[in-house]
C-alpha cells in the first residue's frame, strides 16, 4: 500500500475537491472496511468522510433519509429506522456480518461497493431506495436499482454519495437470507414487499433476489404474477417457482446454480408469507 | 503524520504512516493482546474498542483513532490485577491457546456493559463474530455467564 496522505474532510465540498484533485489516485474512506480489504495500488490519498456531516438519520413524513456514513449498527439500532416500514431495514442490518463490522461499515459503503453477495443492495432495490450524490457540477439522484445499471463505479470516482432516501410504502416488506452461519455472507437472499387494496387483493408487489451469485435484481414477472391476486399459500408457492425460473443464477465457490434454483422458491415463499402477515397485521 | 488519541485511558501522541492499520500501530505501541488472525475482518482476534464499541483493528486505518478512545485488553486488567472477565475465563478453563481470548473478552465486556444478565444465546450471539481456533466455545460462554453473575452480585471491583 503506497498511501502518502490521509485527509479528514470536514464537509462534502472539501471531500469532493480533494477527490477530484487526486485525479483517480484518491479514495474516500468511511468505515474503511472495503477500502482496507481491496485498495488499488494506484491510490495515494485517503479522504476520510466520517466527520463530513453525512451520518444523520431522519424521517420526512413516511419517508426515511439515511446519511451515507451512518454505520450499519447505528442504522440497526436507530429509533427512526425501527419506525420505518415496521423495522424492516433494521432487521436487514441485523443479518449483515457481525457487530464489530457493523460498527465500522456504512450504508454508503455498502451501496458503492455493491458486492453481489451483499444483503443491503437486495433490500434497497426492493424498497426503491434512491441514492443522492454530489459531483463537480450538481447534486444528482437516482434509484439504486437504476444506478447499478449505469457505470456507477466510474461515477463515484468523481462524486461523493451523500444520502439514501427511502420512500413510504402502504404495505410491508420482509427479508430472507440463507447463509452457512449467522455472520456469513448470503448463499442467496431476497426481499419482498406487498400492499393490499380495499378488497384485500394485492395492489403492488416488489420482489428482489440477490447473491445468485449476481447482484440483486427485481423479478418483474413475479411482481406481475402477484398483482391483482388474492393472497394465498398457493399464490406464494406459484410466485416462488416463478422466481426460480426468472432469476439469473450461477455457480460460485459457495453454491451451485442448481442449488440456488432449488432454494429460491423456499425463500421467496417464506418472505411473501411473512410480508402478507405483516400487511394484514397493519390493516 | 502525527495523531493524538487515548489508549487505555492514557494520552498518546504518536507518528503513524497514513496507510497504517490500527492493528499494527497498537502492536507497535506494545499492545500485544491485539492479535493478527486473518487480516480480512473474519476472525475477530484483532478486536479492540473504539469509544467503547467493538471494531476490527485489522481493517481500521490507524488514522481513524485520531481524537478517539481506544481500549485493548491491557486496558481492562493486568496479570497482577486481572479484570473479573479475565478471572472468569481462567476459572472456567475458557482459555486454550489464548489467541482469540483478548477479542472474546472485549466483546463480552461490551455485551455486559449493556446487558448484565444475558442468556446463553445472547452470549453466543455476542461472540459470534469471534472465532476460536481451538473450537472450545462452551467454556467461553460459561466464563462470560460467570462474569455476568459476578457483576450482578457486585463483585466487579473496578470498572473503566
Amino acid at each position: 500500500m503506497a498511501i502518502k496522505r490521509y485527509h479528514y474532510a470536514r464537509d462534502v465540498e472539501e471531500a469532493l475537491s480533494l477527490l477530484l484533485a487526486y485525479e483517480g489516485r484518491g479514495a474516500l474512506v468511511a468505515g474503511g472496511v472495503d477500502v482496507a480489504r481491496g485498495l488499488p495500488g494506484e491510490i495515494e490519498g485517503l479522504i476520510d468522510i466520517t466527520a463530513a456531516g453525512l451520518s444523520g438519520i431522519s424521517r420526512e413524513g413516511g419517508r426515511l433519509v439515511v446519511g451515507a456514513t451512518a454505520t450499519l449498527e447505528g442504522i440497526r439500532t436507530s429509533r427512526e429506522v425501527k419506525a420505518y416500514m415496521g423495522g424492516f431495514l433494521s432487521e436487514v442490518m441485523g443479518h449483515v456480518a457481525t457487530l464489530s463490522l457493523r460498527n465500522m461499515a456504512t450504508l454508503g459503503g455498502a451501496v458503492v461497493s455493491a458486492h453481489p453477495w451483499a444483503d443491503i443492495p437486495t433490500a434497497l432495490i426492493a424498497l426503491g431506495a434512491e441514492a443522492v450524490w454530489r459531483n463537480e457540477e450538481r447534486t444528482e439522484r437516482a434509484p439504486v436499482e437504476e444506478l447499478y445499471a449505469r457505470p456507477f463505479r466510474a461515477i463515484f470516482r468523481r462524486a461523493v454519495l451523500t444520502e439514501i432516501r427511502f420512500p413510504a410504502w402502504d404495505g410491508a416488506f420482509a427479508f430472507e437470507k440463507l447463509s452457512r452461519n449467522a455472520g456469513d455472507i448470503a448463499l442467496i437472499n431476497c426481499a419482498c414487499g406487498l400492499g393490499l387494496d380495499a378488497e384485500g387483493k394485492i395492489a403492488w408487489a416488489r420482489v428482489a433476489v440477490g447473491a445468485t451469485p449476481y447482484r440483486a435484481a427485481r423479478l418483474a414477472a413475479v411482481e406481475e404474477l402477484l398483482a391483482g391476486e388474492v393472497p394465498s399459500e398457493a399464490l406464494w408457492e406459484e410466485a416462488g417457482h416463478r422466481a426460480a425460473v426468472e432469476a439469473r443464477v450461477g455457480d460460485d465457490m459457495r453454491a451451485s446454480a442448481e442449488w440456488r434454483r432449488a432454494v429460491i422458491p423456499v425463500i421467496v415463499r417464506r418472505a411473501l408469507e411473512r410480508t402478507a402477515r405483516e400487511v394484514k397485521g397493519d390493516a | 503524520m502525527k495523531i493524538y488519541f487515548e489508549l487505555n485511558g492514557e494520552p498518546v501522541y504518536t507518528e503513524i504512516k497514513p496507510g497504517e492499520m490500527l492493528l499494527d500501530l497498537l502492536r507497535r505501541l506494545g499492545m500485544k493482546s491485539v492479535k493478527e488472525g486473518c487480516r480480512t475482518g473474519e476472525c475477530g482476534a484483532c478486536t479492540v474498542l473504539l469509544d467503547g464499541k467493538p471494531i476490527r483493528s485489522c481493517l481500521t486505518f490507524a488514522a481513524k483513532a485520531k481524537g478517539h478512545r481506544i481500549t485493548t485488553l491491557e486496558g481492562l486488567g493486568t496479570p497482577e490485577d486481572p479484570h473479573p472477565l479475565q478471572e472468569a475465563f481462567a476459572e472456567a478453563g475458557a482459555v486454550q491457546c489464548g489467541f482469540c481470548t483478548p477479542g472474546m473478552i472485549l466483546v463480552a465486556y461490551h455485551l455486559l456493559s449493556h446487558n448484565p444478565d444475558p442468556s446463553p444465546d445472547e452470549v453466543r450471539a455476542a461472540i459470534s463474530g469471534n472465532l476460536c481456533r481451538c473450537t472450545g466455545y462452551v467454556k467461553i460462554v460459561d466464563a462470560v455467564l460467570t462474569a455476568a453473575r459476578w457483576k450482578r452480585e457486585g463483585k466487579w471491583r473496578k470498572e473503566r
